[in-house]
């Protein structure tokens, strides 16, 4: 025969419970303010093989890792759909991009979207041959579909102290327009 | 006698019908409702930058909030919310235009805006067109706004 708990050792478990049971909903309103380690590399890594399949020409692999619902905004405000920037990629406007380095990659992770921010450095040159060096703090937002990280976002904004004087008229620069669209 | 079990079947058919179609349509109505929801948020947003309503942003804006400015700032949810609360600051006319959902499913959505400026600020004119990209999470069963990339479109 099993001895039975004392009356006030099974209030102290019921009482035990219940507070576990209260403080559950404030655990779960608490929203962490850095992502889990593994994460925040995987993303970082994500974004130096983003910038590197740009620069390398790996369009297969933007292909893949742009969502349908892809756009790019450059720094003066001109925007792409997915289609349309692959398009300039793939075209004979493709930029020569001798660097494209993203730096101080900050992530905000939300469940199942990110927010990169980075300092990325460009070096390189137009399909006119005109130097399109320049310092850019960017926006990117990732959505995770169907266990993978793809890309759906991307806000550029050249760092204002860093403009270079002798820039001239680029794809990146304020006033730049493709010959089409 | 037939014709009882013939038309309760016909009602068991068509009860069954509506709820297998009311199990399907949260789906698409869902995605409606989560465009309609962050749109309105986005007015929300700009009424209360606006307004210097700090109050409202700390509702709307996540702890992990992040927005970056034209010329390369990049400011976190205190830091954007002292921005918007500065007495050097003029109220600035914030009208969203354009408004697209690019992206939405039940826990995130994207979205790009032509936001025009009318002002000044700390000195500085902002007047001109500006084009948003803000993100949207669910947390614990409510929107809330997870950051914004903004560019300063180039006069036409």
């Amino acid at each position: 025969m099993r001895a039975r708990k004392p009356l006030l050792m099974r209030h102290i478990n019921v009482g035990v419970l219940v507070a576990l049971m209260s403080l559950a909903p404030f655990a779960n309103a608490q929203v962490k303010t850095r992502p889990p380690a593994a994460v925040e590399e995987e993303l970082k890594k994500l974004d130096h093989k983003w910038l590197d399949s740009e620069r390398t020409g790996d369009l297969d692999y933007c292909e893949k890792f742009f969502a349908d619902s892809y756009v790019l905004v450059l720094t003066n405000g001109q925007t792409y759909t997915k289609a349309q920037w692959l398009g300039i990629l793939r075209g004979p406007e493709r930029p020569t991009l001798e660097v494209l380095d993203p730096a101080d990659i900050q992530v905000h992770l939300f469940g199942n979207v990110a927010i990169l921010t980075d300092h990325t450095t460009i070096k390189g040159h137009d399909s006119n041959g005109v130097r399109m060096d320049g310092e850019y703090n960017v926006f990117r937002v990732v959505i995770k579909q169907n266990g993978s990280w793809r890309a759906t976002g991307v806000v550029m904004n050249q760092v204002a102290s860093k403009k270079l004087a002798s820039r001239n008229q680029n794809m990146y620069d304020s006033n730049w327009k493709p010959r089409r669209f | 006698m037939k014709r009882t079990y013939g038309l309760a079947a016909f009602l068991v058919v068509m009860i069954a019908s509506g709820a297998i179609a009311l199990g399907q349509s949260p789906n698409k109505t869902g995605q409606e409702d989560v465009a309609t929801t962050v749109a309105i948020l986005d007015r929300i947003w700009l009424d209360a930058a606006h307004n210097r309503d700090t109050g409202t942003m700390a509702w709307l804006f996540a702890d992990n909030f992040v927005e970056i400015h034209p010329g390369g700032d990049i400011v976190n949810k205190q830091q954007q919310i002292d921005q918007i609360a500065d007495p050097q600051r003029a109220n600035l006319e914030l009208h969203p235009d354009d408004i697209q959902v690019r992206y939405a499913s039940l826990d995130v959505a994207v979205l790009t805006d032509t936001t025009t400026i009318r002002g000044f600020s700390g000195g500085v004119n902002y007047d001109g067109r500006q084009r948003v990209i803000r993100v949207f999470v669910k947390q614990n069963g409510r929107w809330r706004a997870a950051g914004a990339g903004i560019a300063r479109m180039s006069p036409e």
